[in-house]
């Protein structure tokens, strides 16, 4: 675990002395300022909408944040050369990707709750507020949703070139966002080797609808059952585990540097 | 006694766009501890594959490699080696001693442990001063000697250096040949390729000469140049015999 724990750490002091944090920095300013300057049709004290908005704002920069920095750990190592002086110590392949998940995952972790802080700051600016147990509910289930979106980022990087790795995670996220929670109503019309697929992409694609608490939150309707909220960590927490596991075969017998090798 | 390297039958092949390329054919090579071993042969001989094989990055057709009697495919087996790679590169963002504070993490070594061996190492390297400065303003020898010193962390007892002297000045050569010396003097094994055959000459008890992925060669370095001869004239003998079109 201590090495794992000092890969993800080296992920850590990549990301601050590069000064990547201060992306991080720019985007809370932008969404703190274009929170409070929401005025809509009057409706600028209508809290609800800053909830809204504020929130879509922190599922969507989190997404993005999150891929953009677990899907580029791997590569990045091959690149730069560093890659071969890891490998020559004891460091399995698999204890380098879950350092590289781990170093990604906990620094996406915090600049979501930067982005709750932000969007809590502006709500409560506005005159609003938050069930606090439910907000504590909803960030538990996006850095669960968030440790999923890395581990898949991850498992793309270890076959695909970084650019690749990411478009392709960006376009299976996307899908499962978008398309999976509509699957149901689509299987009653579909016939066929069409329904079997919808089927096979609805068991196989993670469900983050599961993990988002939004409408909660914004309409005020309380605190989610905590059984119901530990199964689904469960849930996250084994897809995780599946994607790493996938990541890990991808990588095992992976061969680098062939052009150095001759 | 485990052999510190144990090379037997060893073939790699890669598939490449003109057909498959044979690296290295029915290799075998075998290293006693407290060995200065040098590992020599043209460009394309097939030695950084065989250092590539030895840390378990390259899978091998057939036959078998161990260091100290454990498969070089098992993690366990890298604990007791250090490793400087042809042209290193390092993370720029950290600073000397955070580099070898976190080598030392890799290998588990105790705190306490670490914090006196990165002390002495960068002694030892005349990195002592820039110990606290970013690597990525480190000059190319000091890059070079930050990373022989991460490789020296865990007082390995085998050392495995990938053309160490490539590109340094007289100077860095002198500290790569003393800290081979030193090595060798505590009894450890030094296993490095070269193109640079005075100083292998110079260092080592034993060599291995490679062509086209082919042992033609092997022995103790006074046993093979007969006197009078250097091991440069040897070497181009060998290779130019074994392999006519190399022939200048």
């Amino acid at each position: 675990m201590s090495k794992i724990i000092t890969i993800a750490g080296v992920v850590w002091l990549d990301m601050v002395r590069r000064k990547e944090l201060s992306v991080l920095l720019i985007l809370l300013a932008t969404l703190l300022a274009a929170l409070l300057s929401f005025d809509v049709f009057g409706l600028s004290q209508v809290t609800g909408y800053v909830k809204d908005m504020g929130l879509l704002a922190v599922w969507v920069l989190s997404w993005i944040l999150a891929i953009n920095t677990a899907v580029r750990q791997l590569p990045q190592e091959e690149q730069r050369g560093t890659l071969i002086p890891l490998l020559a110590k004891p460091v399995s392949r698999l204890t380098l990707i879950l350092g590289k998940w781990l170093g990604a995952w906990s620094i996406t972790c915090l600049s979501l709750l930067c982005f709750y802080l932000t969007v809590w700051l502006a709500v409560w600016i506005k005159g609003g507020t938050f069930n606090l147990v439910t907000l504590l509910q909803a960030i538990l289930l996006h850095a669960a949703a968030l440790a999923l979106i890395s581990s898949l980022a991850v498992a793309f990087s270890t076959r695909l070139n970084r650019d690749a790795a990411t478009v392709t995670t960006y376009l299976v996220t996307s899908a499962a966002f978008l398309l999976l929670p509509r699957i149901p109503a689509m299987l009653v019309e579909a016939k066929g080797a069409a329904s079997y697929t919808l089927f096979t992409l609805y068991y196989l694609f993670p469900h983050f609808e599961l993990f988002d608490l939004r409408r909660r939150l914004v309409h005020d309707w309380g605190s989610a059952n905590w059984v119901t909220l530990a199964e689904i960590l469960f849930y996250a927490m084994l897809m995780t585990l599946v994607f790493l596991s996938l990541a890990w075969l991808g990588y095992r017998k992976r061969r680098f540097s062939r052009g150095d090798i001759l | 006694m485990f052999l510190a390297i144990d090379i037997q039958n060893l073939s790699v092949s890669f598939p490449a766009p003109t057909g498959t390329v044979h690296a290295l054919r029915d290799l075998t090579v075998a290293v006693a501890p407290g060995t200065v071993y040098g590992f020599l042969g043209p460009n394309g001989a097939g030695k950084t594959t065989t250092i590539q094989v030895l840390l378990g990055f390259q899978n091998a057709d057939q036959g078998t490699a161990r260091l100290f009697g454990k498969p070089v495919t098992e993690t366990i087996a890298r604990e007791k080696i250090g490793y400087l790679a042809e042209n290193p590169d390092t993370y720029n963002f950290l600073t000397g001693r955070e580099l070898l504070t976190m080598a030392g993490r890799l290998f588990n070594l105790p705190a306490s442990e670490i914090k006196t061996r990165a002390n002495q190492l960068l002694e030892e390297t005349g990195l002592a001063s820039a110990a606290d400065r970013r690597i990525a303003g480190y000059s190319r020898g000091m890059r070079q000697r930050i990373c022989m010193a991460q490789a020296l962390i865990n007082d390995p007892d085998l050392l495995i250096l990938d053309e160490p002297t490539g590109g340094l000045d007289p100077l860095g050569r002198m500290d790569i040949r003393r800290i081979i010396a030193e090595r060798k003097k505590a009894g450890k094994t030094v296993f490095f390729s070269s193109h640079e055959l005075s100083e292998v000459e110079l260092a080592c008890d034993r060599v291995a000469i490679l062509s086209q992925g082919r042992l033609i060669a092997e022995g103790p370095v006074h046993e093979l140049v007969a006197p009078g001869e250097n091991l440069e004239r040897y070497f181009i003998k060998a290779v130019t015999t074994a392999t006519p079109e190399k022939r200048p």
